[in-house]
């Protein structure tokens, strides 16, 4: 156990000013990058951990906190302004923030995200900080056969998303999972659908699907709209009621539940390695809309809709550090440059880092909740920047966020290649959207398809292909009876919905 | 076929051997010199590529600028940089197995083969182990085939498929049936070890800090010869299983690249892998030392790794 003068001294070493320097210039730099649409905190952090080698450890690590943690902030900018999510964890939060947005309330939805990310990524530091031994070994226990299970319990969530049609939202969720299957299988890593293209051999690359379909599509639906009109991306109608402008206390309390929830739920997926950040996104906000007395609200503007996704996305960053501090395993790609910052910069992150260097760690948690304040205030004054930016003429927006997008995606997948694939899906996006086909299922679904896939062979590997292997794992077979008590309830919600019920009206 | 490439590797070599004294000192790269990284940001090539650029950078006065190509274990990027002009402007790094496996497994199919590089040398070698959790019930490899038997079947973790294919040989050899699960990456199986979801799995290295902790130990050595900090552990071999993994970290070139500037280039990566800076990141992300085999050991590791690598797949 560490003892408190460690823990202080930690403290002490963290709350600096150069420290609040660095976490300050990281966070403005997350926020930025996350903003721009096409480039993302990840992407920020590869190419600043070279510049942190001539830094002390601490600083170091500070400033890339900053840049994770501001990124995520970032990140609900472009999704709520201009439907545009520059990563698939915001797509939960342009379904609410983007009509606010176009009510004339953009500061008020971009406030809400801002505040609730904060919430919920300080909830889940709150958690690492305190009990994070503990979860780790609780989440050790989640072998291949749970998380199956827990897989099969996010699918059945994406139920309540799934809309009017339920052949087109298993259209919708088959089609990510077949696109989720090209590349190296992964059991006998033979290249399945690559035709050729080495590049597809570890599968198509997440920034290049989820910013073709999700952002490139929209900027497309946006010029067939236009027509030849010069018109402001976001009509900021003043409607002279300052409450329209900033988020009050009464709204942020009313959330609270939905923000408990989302935090819950993001710190539990961020402390399991390999779910990451979308999926808890989406589930928090689908329990949210299933809990919610007023169902039909939700995706027309509902604020509740930002602070569930806003909440549980960034609650996993922090969580995402609990199994990469205790026991060395990244939760994610972010997780996994800052392990590789940590050994550039001495630290074996592990079972003894705690005692070998607890007053680094506990100097990173300092860090960590001066990125959160430092977060709260420097969105404060980025968020009336970017609204003044995106008042500007469409065609100067879009016309430079389909140039960011695709330098970013360039970047990210190292070629144009990558490039390629995004245009590809930007029109199969294009296309699925018009038809009413849900693009939020297929991200996920093609997201979550490859882990899916490997646990299930790993399961398979483990039981030699017995199934009541199954009922050996209490916590797998409540999962199960869990998703399947899921899917009948959101099922006859929306067949009750589709009965007649206007959907302006609660519908209980 | 293979004596025209022992041929050819034994010509090549000894062609840059003249060649390098003579012109080292007079190349300089004309522009950037790009190091392509075959796998993503953030793995243990990435790091140990980004540390070599930085101090070949701090040495040579080179601009080098670092890039990860990922895709195929290191294909995707050895593919693109044997079809680039030989301009001495761009490297690769990658891992000898991943590449070796895909030549042995579908060599018609990749436009490249091991002769298609000028090879600059080396920065580390993986040492594979195989580690279990404190409580399993045996402490070597002789142990382990015992107790798999004895229990009918044992599950494994595995990584990649030279350690599945050492596993089948291990069952063929000994008769010892194994549940070979495979898992996302070295943090992916300790995960499952230390769950208790499988007993053994294969790791390079980082298992090192549960070793300290006593969390693990170790079982034996998946490569060649025995672990350097786990002599008594033996390898494969003491059940007679003949075949091994050794992976190995290296960088080439394009070949035909001018002799001066392979030669350059060599010397600043052999100039590099004797840092403080090599040594200390080389120690946290393979737990062995910096290894440098040079232009021809590097070609000449690759060449038997590939008939080392037809040995382990062959039917």
């Amino acid at each position: 156990m560490v003892d408190l003068t460690t823990i202080l001294a930690g403290f002490a070493d963290a709350f600096t000013l150069f420290n609040l320097a660095f976490v300050l210039l990281g966070v403005a730099l997350g926020q930025f990058v996350g903003a721009v649409p096409g480039i993302g905190p990840i992407m920020a952090m590869a190419i600043a951990i070279p510049f942190t080698f001539g830094l002390d450890p601490l600083p170091a690590i500070a400033f890339l906190v900053g840049v994770n943690k501001g990124g995520l902030v970032g990140g609900a900018v472009p999704a709520i302004l201009m439907n545009t999510p520059g990563t698939p964890d915001a797509a939960a939060t342009a379904m609410d923030g983007h009509p606010l947005a176009k009510q004339g309330k953009p500061l008020k939805a971009t406030k809400m995200a801002l505040f609730s990310s904060v919430t919920g990524d300080t909830f889940s530091d709150i958690v690492l900080i305190t009990v994070s031994a503990p979860l780790a070994i609780l989440a050790l226990k989640m072998g291949p056969i749970e998380v199956v299970a827990l897989m099969i319990f996010a699918f059945s969530i994406l139920a309540g998303l799934i809309g009017n049609s339920l052949i087109k939202g298993i259209i919708a969720a088959m089609l990510g999972l077949l696109f989720a299957s090209i590349g190296q299988d992964p059991e006998n890593f033979t290249p399945r659908l690559i035709f050729g293209y080495w590049d597809l051999f570890d599968g198509l690359a997440l920034p290049s699907v989820a910013i073709g379909m999700l952002a490139i599509s929209e900027i497309l639906h946006r010029m067939s709209e236009a027509h030849g009109n010069v018109q402001s991306t976001i009509v900021n109608k003043d409607t002279g009621n300052p409450d329209d402008r900033r988020v009050t206390w009464a709204e942020y309390w009313s959330c609270r539940f939905t923000m408990l929830r989302g935090a819950t739920i993001g710190t539990i997926l961020g402390a399991l390695p390999g779910i990451g950040s979308t999926a808890a996104a989406f589930m928090s906000y689908a329990m949210t809309k299933a809990s919610s007395k007023d169902p039909g609200s939700f995706g027309k503007g509902n604020i509740q809709g930002i602070a569930a996704s806003e909440s549980a996305n960034s609650a996993v960053v922090g969580a995402n550090l609990i199994p990469l501090l205790t026991l060395g395993i990244p939760g994610s790609v972010g997780a996994a440059l800052i392990i590789s910052a940590f050994m550039i910069h001495g630290m074996q992150p592990g079972p003894l880092l705690f005692e070998n260097q607890g007053r680094l760690v506990y100097g990173l948690f300092g860090a960590m909740i001066m990125a959160n304040f430092v977060n709260l205030w420097v969105g404060q004054i980025g968020l009336r920047i970017w609204v003044k930016v995106v008042s500007a003429p469409e065609s100067i927006i879009f016309a430079s966020a389909l140039l960011l997008c695709i330098v970013g995606v360039a970047m990210a997948t190292s070629g144009l290649f990558g490039v390629a694939i995004m245009l590809i899906f930007a029109v199969l996006g294009y296309l699925m959207s018009s038809f009413g086909y849900s693009l939020v299922i297929f991200i996920i679904a093609f997201f979550l398809g490859p882990r899916f896939e490997k646990s299930i062979a790993q399961s398979l590997a483990l039981t030699n292909g017995d199934l009541t292997q199954v009922f050996k794992s209490p916590v797998a077979v409540a999962l199960l009876v869990l998703s399947v008590v899921s899917v009948i309830w959101f099922l006859r919600k929306n067949a009750q919905a589709e009965q007649g019920l206007p959907l302006d009206e609660p519908s209980e | 076929m293979k004596l025209k490439t022992t041929l050819l590797a034994l010509g090549a070599s000894i062609l840059m051997g003249l060649a390098a004294p003579v012109a080292a000192d007079d190349w300089a790269p004309d522009g950037p010199l790009t190091i392509q990284i075959g796998f993503g940001a953030g793995g243990s090539t990435d790091t140990m590529g980004r540390v070599l650029a930085k101090v070949m950078k701090e040495n040579t006065g080179w601009d080098i600028v670092v890039e990860n190509k990922p895709g195929g274990g290191g294909v995707a990027m050895f593919t693109g940089l044997s079809q680039r002009p030989p301009q001495g402007k761009l490297i690769g790094m990658g891992v000898s197995i991943p590449v070796l496996v895909q030549l042995v497994q579908r060599g018609d199919q990749l436009p490249f083969d091991v002769d298609s590089f000028d090879y600059l040398g080396t920065v580390a070698r993986t040492e594979l182990a195989l580690v279990a959790g404190k409580d399993a019930p045996f402490d070597d490899i002789a142990g382990l085939v015992a107790y798999a038997k004895e229990q009918g079947t044992l599950p494994v973790a595995t990584m990649a498929p030279p350690q599945v294919l050492l596993m089948k040989q291990t069952t063929a050899t000994t008769g010892a049936e194994f549940n070979l699960v495979t898992a996302d990456g070295a943090a992916e199986v300790l995960k499952l070890i230390l769950g208790g979801q499988v007993l053994v799995g294969f790791a390079a290295g980082e298992h090192f800090p549960y070793l300290e902790s006593g969390d693990m130990k170790v079982i034996t050595s998946a490569g060649a010869s025995a672990l350097s900090y786990a002599p008594d552990q033996g390898t494969f071999a003491d059940v007679g299983v003949s075949a091994y993994v050794d992976p190995v970290y290296y960088l080439a070139t394009t070949k035909g690249t001018d002799p001066a500037a392979v030669a350059a280039i060599a010397a600043a990566i052999d100039e590099a892998t004797k840092s403080p800076e090599m040594a200390e990141i080389v120690k946290n992300a393979t737990q062995g030392e910096p290894l440098n085999l040079g232009v021809e050991g590097t070609h000449q590791m690759m060449t038997e790794g590939l008939a080392a690598a037809q040995i382990l797949f062959a039917k």
